[in-house]
């Protein structure tokens, strides 16, 4: 299933690459877009949760008597009442891992503030609220354990029973390669990392609407949702129902960035209040809810070492990566796709000789974790970059000749994690980043402004983002994600095409870039191929949109049936025109013979033919203009680089972003415009985790950033113009040679900020070992350097 | 409850609402003018900007019974009546201005203002012009093109800058 020949017709791609506008803005822009807050059936009742004040408590009893009996209150449930569902766990089969369940409302303890304990359902939103108020609650609190130092302390209070010492995965892979490679290094470089605990914080909230048909009995779930097939299997493990009794319906979806692919305790709680009441019951998160309650991202402690020679070639990495998880591992990946993908792609575009990590998840009284763009790479990446600026300071050459002495070729290959690279432009991608940002100028620059006492600093990453989680890569490197994925494309009656996806799209624009595809495939216009995604009623199985994978599992399974349909339509063409298949193409949305322009018939005759003609169907058997196709690819890898420059106020530490310059390389571009979007907006969420973003916690376990005012999101008046450019190398392995993208620019982007901003305060020391680097944490690093000094 | 008269979109409308309801909520839930979203519910991130006798604020700090007798104009109201966008839809269409959309209508009721003001806007002014809305999905650089490009056609449709 490789090259574009497998699709006759696809290689003139006259749509494909081609910056269109969107076909999605229209309803966006006027306000009739549907999010799910915006659906209404009649007698729609509105559902708000209880939520546990305490990070860790036993709960000796709960009273809703009161808010029961309230007007305008329809049911409490309490953990007695969703007793029968299954609690949700991660699906991650790993030797030696323990399992957290949870179940959808808290029964006898609470683990997290934000935990949902009740839920009130009402008439309206308002007068559920007022019901929260009247139930009571008996706890008994707990001594609660906020990090990861105070979870595997000993003598820490215990989470969950049988996880010992809160610790529920550790592994390591052999070192003494790695050692022994330690022990001849000319050079060796240390340093831990702290990433700090973010929100993806989509603009909408979670949110979902079930109603049951009462004629049919199946249950429909509207959900603010980015992998609706995975959410029906979801639904059907917890609520013992079916698969063919539950409808998942993705409407406009205000924002995603990874946690949005999973069943949640509240949407569990929301289906089963449907299903009891038989009316429409409906939650909208609100911001507080979604800042405490929700997934958060990223949090874990890293520890890295690089050995090099004397010329700075890296002999070896150790690596030791621990996942603060959170309460519950309880997504389908769990809290293991964090820690685990980020030992997994320590190498990036580096050869870094033999390689050791250990890797381990801690549970604690905080949100439980989920991933969020750029999933255990941020942490890796950002690392890896920060300790290679240092050992070229360390060295004495320049930051960027240290990464090209280390940088891998272009050509396909296996890195020493396992991962089978499909060829991309490392280097290339590094020069032009250097190119447009001016790297040997700015240099120049700094020079003079420290002279004036100004700090200025340039970082740059390189970096390297799995694009194709499939079934080889979990094959050859264990990575545990599924994959699966399905569509179909269909000619009707008026020569019109359906290109119905498993993948789903939530602000990426797939119903634009996919018509493009579809159209290339056919020789039509994209306004004549409409595309569905994000319902399992309507779509063949996908698994979503997540992980950057969309432009290729979209891309190769709408081809593969487009090929079949194609072939189909040919051979009814063939049939009428009285010409072999091969003497015949698709052009402008006729079939005809190549070289003869009068004979041509338009796509609707030739459906119509299928359809009606008994000559033709007679002489097909099977003259069906429908196919459905699955596709599955070996890996594939973006890569890119990004370059920053920043000032650093000496008074304040107040941190300037100047300029920010973001080359990627994925392969083919469906639409490049919007491949730009994704790679803004990936650069504006690596400033967050960067400087500004962090779901902070008290000691005590408290949440303490639960507004917009406390957790801070990067505005435009924080970020410059981000500037964009493109490499293409196609990939071997899929069909137009797509790669994907998305991810990376969030990978790439906190290391170059932080090298930047080190690069800046560098004569003052760089000992900051935590994200986000706030103004105040560069403040203080430039205290402590004048204290020293 | 209450009854509130006010002018939505050029329409009168009355409605019976309680003294706690939002304007947000009236306007989403009582009007079925959902293009408003609610993004965070404490005034930070503008998803739910309209105007009040044309000033841009805040539907979900305000309460519904405040809204009596002022002119509101939310999305649906950019458009002509014939549909023909506004040009400050028409410049973020153009631009890639949007992704996931859910943050959209308040840019765009903070943008139009900025655009009908007249004033001149370059790309940097109209960074800090939207500074108080967030969109979490494009990075701002398309938004604040598409700001100017608006305040462009508008002063090529009509030359004289408003006073």
């Amino acid at each position: 299933m490789s090259g574009t020949e497998a699709v006759p017709g696809f290689a003139r791609q006259r749509w494909v690459g081609q910056p269109l506008k969107r076909v999605e803005d229209p309803n966006m822009i006027t306000g009739a877009a549907r999010y799910v807050g915006d659906l209404a059936l009649p007698g729609t009742l509105e559902a708000a949760f209880l939520r546990s004040p305490f990070p860790h408590a036993l709960i000796r009893g709960i009273d809703v008597d009161a808010a029961r009996s309230m007007p305008g209150v329809v049911a409490v449930l309490t953990a007695a009442d969703v007793a029968d569902t299954v609690p949700l766990t991660d699906l991650v089969d790993l030797e030696g891992a323990a399992k957290t369940p949870r179940s959808a409302l808290a029964a006898a303890k609470v683990r997290y503030a934000g935990e949902p304990v009740a839920m009130v359902v009402a008439a309206d939103r308002y007068l559920a609220e007022d019901a929260l108020e009247l139930i009571e609650v008996d706890w008994e609190p707990l001594p609660a354990v906020a990090s990861i130092a105070q979870a595997v302390a000993d003598g820490a209070p215990l989470l969950h029973e049988g996880v010992e010492g809160n610790c529920y995965y550790r592994a390591a892979t052999a070192g003494a390669a790695a050692d022994a490679a330690f022990d001849e290094a000319a050079h060796v470089v240390r340093r831990r990392l702290h990433i700090g605990r973010v929100s993806s914080s989509a603009m909408e909230a979670r949110g979902i609407l079930a109603a049951v048909d009462p004629t049919s009995d199946e249950l429909t779930c509207w959900i603010s949702s980015q992998a609706p097939f995975q959410q029906r299997y979801l639904l059907s493990l917890a609520l013992g129902l079916p698969e063919n009794r539950i409808r998942v319906v993705a409407p406009a979806v205000g924002g995603a960035f990874g946690p949005k692919d999973f069943v949640f305790p509240e949407d569990v709680c929301v289906a089963v209040a449907a299903l009891r009441l038989r009316r429409p019951v409906r939650w909208i998160e609100d911001r507080y809810e979604n800042l405490v309650a929700a997934p958060q991202a990223k949090e874990q402690d890293v520890e890295l070492e690089l050995a090099a020679d004397a010329e700075g070639r890296l002999l070896a990495a150790r690596a030791r990566f621990t996942g603060d998880t959170g309460a519950y591992s309880y997504s389908a990946p769990g809290g293991f796709i964090d820690f685990g993908l980020a030992a997994q792609s320590l190498p990036g575009p580096y050869a870094i000789g033999e390689y050791a990590a250990d890797i381990a998840g801690v549970l604690t009284n905080k949100a439980p974790i989920a991933p969020y763009r750029g999933v255990g790479f941020t942490a890796s990446q950002t690392v890896r970059e920060i300790l290679l600026d240092e050992l070229a300071r360390e060295i004495g050459i320049d930051r960027m000749e240290l990464r090209r002495r280390n940088m891998i070729g272009d050509a396909p290959q296996t890195t020493a994690t396992g991962m089978t690279y499909d060829g991309g432009s490392y280097g290339a991608a590094l020069d032009r980043v250097l190119e447009l940002i001016g790297y040997d100028a700015f240099l120049e620059a700094q020079e003079r402004a420290r002279e004036e006492g100004r700090l200025l600093g340039i970082g740059v990453t390189p970096f390297v983002e799995m694009t194709s989680m499939g079934t080889r890569s979990h094959l050859q490197s264990g990575i545990h994600i599924f994959s699966h994925d399905n569509a179909r494309v269909s000619i009707d009656l008026s020569g019109k095409l359906t290109v119905a996806v498993g993948t789903c799209s939530h602000g990426q624009g797939h119903h634009t870039a996919f018509a493009q595809v579809a159209a290339d495939a056919f020789g039509v216009d994209p306004a004549d191929v409409s595309v569905i995604d994000g319902d399992t009623g309507r779509t063949p199985w996908g698994m979503g949109t997540f992980a950057s994978r969309s432009a290729v599992f979209g891309t190769g399974t709408i081809l593969k049936a487009a090929g079949l349909v194609r072939d189909k339509l040919l051979q009814v063409a063939s049939l009428l025109l009285e010409a072999p298949v091969e003497a015949l193409e698709c052009a402008d949305g006729f079939v005809g013979i190549r070289g003869v322009p009068e004979a041509k018939i338009p796509f609707a005759d030739l459906a119509g033919a299928a359809h009606f003609d008994p000559g033709v169907r007679e002489a097909l058997g099977d003259p069906t203009l429908t196919a459905e196709a699955f596709f599955d690819t070996d890996p594939t890898f973006s890569n890119g680089a990004i370059a920053v420059t920043v000032e650093v106020d000496p008074q304040t530490g107040k941190v300037t972003i100047d300029r920010i310059v973001a080359v990627e390389d994925c392969g083919t571009m469906l639409n490049p415009a919007l491949v730009d979007g994704q790679l803004r907006g990936g650069v504006a969420q690596g400033v967050g985790v960067a400087l500004l973003e962090e779901s902070v916690y008290g000691d005590d376990g408290q949440p303490l950033a639960t507004t917009y005012l406390d957790y801070l999101l990067p505005r435009s008046s924080e970020l410059p113009a981000i500037e964009v450019a493109h490499l293409e190398t196609p990939s071997p392995h899929t069909p137009a040679g797509v790669k994907g993208m998305a991810e990376g620019a969030s990978i790439g982007t906190p290391g170059a900020v932080i090298n930047a901003v080190f690069d800046a305060i560098a004569p003052h020391g760089t000992a900051i070992e935590r994200l986000p680097v706030t103004t105040a944490a560069v403040w203080e690093a430039l205290q402590r350097a004048e204290v020293v000094a | 409850m209450t009854q509130v008269s006010m002018t939505v979109n050029g329409a009168l409308c009355e409605v019976d609402v309680e003294d706690r309801r939002l304007l947000a909520d009236v306007l989403r839930e009582e009007l079925g003018l959902t293009g408003t979203k609610l993004g965070c519910s404490h005034g930070v991130c503008g998803s739910c900007t309209v105007h009040v006798d044309g000033e841009p604020v805040r539907s979900c700090l305000r309460f519904a019974v405040q809204a009596e007798g002022c002119a509101i104009r939310t999305v649906e109201g950019l458009a002509g009546e014939d549909g023909e966008l506004h040009p400050v839809q028409a410049a973020f269409w153009e631009a890639h201005g949007l992704q996931c959309g859910f943050c959209t209508p308040g840019f765009l009721m903070t943008a139009a203002k900025l655009a009908e003001s007249g004033a001149p806007i370059d790309e940097d002014a109209a960074r800090d012009l939207i500074s108080g809305n967030i969109c979490r999905c494009t990075g701002y650089s398309s938004i604040a093109q598409a700001v100017v490009a608006a305040a462009r056609a508008l002063q090529a449709a009509d030359p004289a800058p408003a006073p």
